[in-house]
């Protein structure tokens, strides 16, 4: 096992095959969840991905002949992921209070007001 | 030999951690459990980050994901407790609409990494110190600064908080003036 370890080291692609299934479960939760608050934890774990892709790029990507070495852009893009990440929880746990106080429910196939 | 082979050890470990768990926080059942298991996978995002060597990073994972951002989960979890405990699960057509798009996007975003630019790319070095890097960009008035985002992060993140007060807010606060007329 150490052998295969060896010889297959890390590379960018195993990193993006890790975030990408990260972001496609995402996905997939959130179209299938039906409780709000699943959808949204399904929707942190998108944003989770891509934010650790930003980091990837940054590492991996980063063009050195325009100073590579001492720009940490991905990593900057990162913390404002992050923040409009926790900015997006805030409003939806909001939403989520004041939609369960008007129907009793926070059931997304049930909430289809604006359908009729 | 031991120093190149335990970060690709730690890699496979914190990619099985986040994929099972992250499996769980979309198909588990129970509300409560899914943002336990959330955590976990941040959590192991915030490893995914010491491996990149972003410890600044890390530690804002931390922080902000797995001590803000869950706790706020679990409490909207628990504001909005319905009377059936379990979620139900989702009906064949929606399982399979989501699969079909799930491995989609999968499929797609496979066949754009194979692309020769992505190809045995070495790590860039980074600077010595990134915490002081990260600020130096994050305040920085130049042409490759971050000045003005970082000013609208902060308006967003007030104007967050200011909406989410307003929205949660009891509307019988709104209405009493009405009520004591009537």
């Amino acid at each position: 096992m150490a052998e295969f370890l060896t010889t297959h080291g890390l590379t960018l692609q195993h990193w993006l095959v890790l975030t990408s299934a990260l972001f496609s479960i995402g996905l997939y939760g959130m179209l299938t969840r039906r409780n709000a608050v699943g959808v949204l934890m399904s929707l942190e774990l998108c944003l989770n991905a891509a934010a650790v892709n930003f980091v990837l790029f940054n590492r991996y990507l980063a063009p050195t002949n325009l100073g590579g070495a001492e720009r940490l852009d991905g990593a900057v893009m990162t913390i404002f992921v992050i923040a409009v990440a926790a900015a997006e929880v805030v409003v939806g746990m909001a939403i989520f209070v004041a939609m369960y106080a008007e129907r009793r429910t926070v059931d997304v196939t049930r909430l289809d007001a604006l359908k009729d | 030999m031991l120093a190149s082979v335990f970060p690709t050890l730690v890699f496979y470990l914190l990619a099985a951690i986040s994929l099972s768990l992250a499996w769980s926080v979309v198909t588990g059942r129970r509300i409560l459990r899914a943002a336990v298991s959330l955590m976990g996978v941040l959590a192991a995002s915030a490893g995914l980050y010491l491996l990149l060597d972003s410890p600044f990073l890390a530690g804002v994972q931390v922080l902000v994901y797995v001590g803000g951002i869950v706790v706020l989960l679990v409490f909207a979890v628990m504001l909005t407790r319905t009377t059936e405990l379990l979620e139900d699960h989702p009906t064949r057509g929606r399982q399979l609409i989501g699969a079909v798009v799930a491995l989609t996007f999968f499929g797609l975003s496979y066949c754009m990494m194979t692309a020769p630019a992505f190809a045995d790319r070495a790590l860039s070095a980074l600077p010595k110190n990134d915490v002081a890097a990260i600020g130096r960009a994050l305040l920085d008035t130049g042409e490759n600064g971050y000045a003005l985002p970082f000013e609208v992060v902060s308006l967003l993140l007030l104007a967050a908080m200011i909406g989410g007060i307003v929205i949660a807010r009891k509307p019988a606060a709104l209405s009493k003036p009405e009520v004591h007329n009537g």
